[in-house]
């Protein structure tokens, strides 16, 4: 008798592990039912610049940014009446994404006149789940033209005016907030002094930390390996905010740099950073985006 | 004897329960969203949502993953991820309940309701959500809508892009059953 009530308790046990065992997540199993496809990390930088400099990011095929660039600073020992600044430049660019990889833009800066186009592909996207690179790899080469008189031993030859930047962008996102980036940067000026060197090295780095959904906090540094020797120049240095709202994304700067095109502020920088007048630039870009290829669901 | 006879029973009872196919599941479950304001329309679509029934207990389970929604503009499928559901933190959303009062064996439709926990940044509701069940030749279509409150998942939105997302945001759904094999 005993031994039957404990071997219905048995039974019992037995019933209660079998229905705990079914009722194993339903959630688990599907758990297992997921594909194992490589998901690709996507938005290491809000923006297709880190601020000033470019940042590994392209935006998807057929869709066209709409950029206006600005800087603003002062002309030091001066009794000014200027509006809000003594100088400012900008930069109004279009660039459009050929593919979902490569981008092509063109823009012109009123300072020093000058006019660029880039073309930017992404060799290699970061992988965030399965087997490939922890790192984005964005190639970028642009190819500027001086309109204006005045720049370093500029003559009125066409290819005298002209400069080329090559960069290589390499990007991680770290943590969904930080993203690092490191560009090694490859300057030819097609012009001259004697003294000064015609190709330059340098090195970017620059960084993002998300502090909201919308909001993060940008830097760059630019280190010149060889710099001009006909005149002072200074590394370019950046720190920003960037606010994204929806189609618009606004970027904020303080600055030393009073270029946006890569050759001139990586270059030719004639200030270091800090708050007095003429030094301090302030900075911001307008980007929209309009999406000429819109997926249908 | 008869301790044998319970016994064997179980067993059958066992094996039984493993093999037979009482549970049904899609992979390529469709769900899609839809926030109308007059500011803006967003309209999203998942076409790889996962889904499994098990009909001896009327069960049903659903999960996705949130970077699978496509969108018409790319940039509003990386905002969505980015800034909204913040799907590096909270990858999936998932749903478990069970369907009240459900006949797997009725032929044709039957309107049910499905009552249960969804789960979307971690953050759990209860809901309970109307459903069309479809039963053709143990093939099972279910499809449905229903609304969620974009605050109940603490959804972050800037005041200045308030107008431009809908406070209630608009689901529908739509998954094709087979019979679940190992």
């Amino acid at each position: 008798m005993k031994n039957n009530i404990l071997f219905l308790l048995f039974i019992l046990m037995l019933i209660g592990f079998s229905i705990s065992v079914n009722a194993q997540d339903l959630l688990d199993k599907l758990e297992k039912e997921y594909p194992d496809n490589t998901e690709y990390e996507i938005a290491t930088f809000k923006g297709t610049r880190i601020s000033l400099g470019h940042s590994i990011e392209n935006r998807r095929k057929g869709v066209l940014e709409v950029k206006a660039m600005n800087l603003f600073w002062n002309i030091p020992n001066r009794p000014s009446q200027s509006f809000v600044a003594d100088k400012w430049t900008a930069r109004i660019a279009l660039e459009y994404g050929l593919s979902n990889r490569l981008t092509f833009g063109a823009g012109g800066t009123t300072l020093e006149g000058i006019f660029d186009g880039f073309l930017k592909y992404n060799l290699i996207r970061q992988v965030k789940k399965g087997k490939g690179s922890p790192f984005s790899v964005t190639l970028f080469q642009n190819a500027s033209y001086r309109s204006n008189d005045g720049g370093i031993g500029l003559s009125d030859d066409f290819i005298d005016r002209t400069a080329f930047t090559s960069q290589v962008l390499i990007a991680r996102k770290f943590t969904s907030q930080f993203s690092l980036q490191l560009s090694p940067t490859y300057i030819h000026r097609s012009s001259s002094f004697d003294e000064d060197p015609n190709n330059h090295f340098a090195l970017g780095i620059g960084a993002r930390y998300k502090v909201g959904g919308h909001i993060s906090i940008v830097s760059e540094y630019y280190y010149l390996a060889n710099p001009l020797k006909s005149i002072d120049t200074y590394d370019a240095f950046v720190l920003g905010v960037n606010w994204e709202m929806s189609d618009l994304m606004l970027q904020f700067q303080m600055t030393n740099a009073r270029n946006m095109v890569e050759d001139a502020f990586i270059t030719q920088t004639p200030n270091n950073f800090n708050l007095s007048d003429g030094n301090f630039v302030f900075g911001f870009n307008a980007t929209y985006v309009l999406h000429f290829n819109q997926k249908k669901l | 004897m008869n301790r044998i006879i319970i016994l064997l029973s179980l067993l059958i009872n066992f094996t039984d329960s493993d093999n037979r196919s009482d549970q049904v599941i899609t992979r390529q479950g469709q769900v899609s969203f839809f926030s109308y304001t007059s500011v803006e329309n967003i309209e999203a679509k998942n076409n790889q949502v996962l889904s499994i029934i098990d009909f001896s207990r009327s069960e049903i389970a659903i999960s996705m993953l949130m970077n699978a929604f496509v969108f018409k503009k790319s940039l509003m499928h990386e905002h969505f991820n980015e800034s909204y559901i913040e799907s590096d933190l909270y990858p999936k959303a998932t749903f478990q309940g069970s369907i009240i009062d459900f006949d797997p064996l009725a032929e044709g439709i039957q309107t049910k309701m499905v009552k249960g926990t969804l789960t979307i940044r971690d953050i759990a509701k209860e809901v309970e959500i109307k459903t069309s069940i479809e039963n053709i030749d143990g093939t099972y279509l279910i499809t449905g809508d229903f609304e969620v409150v974009v605050k109940d998942f603490e959804i972050k939105i800037p005041p200045i892009l308030a107008p431009n997302i809908a406070k209630n945001i608009s689901i529908k759904f739509r998954f094709e059953y087979q019979p679940y094999e190992k």
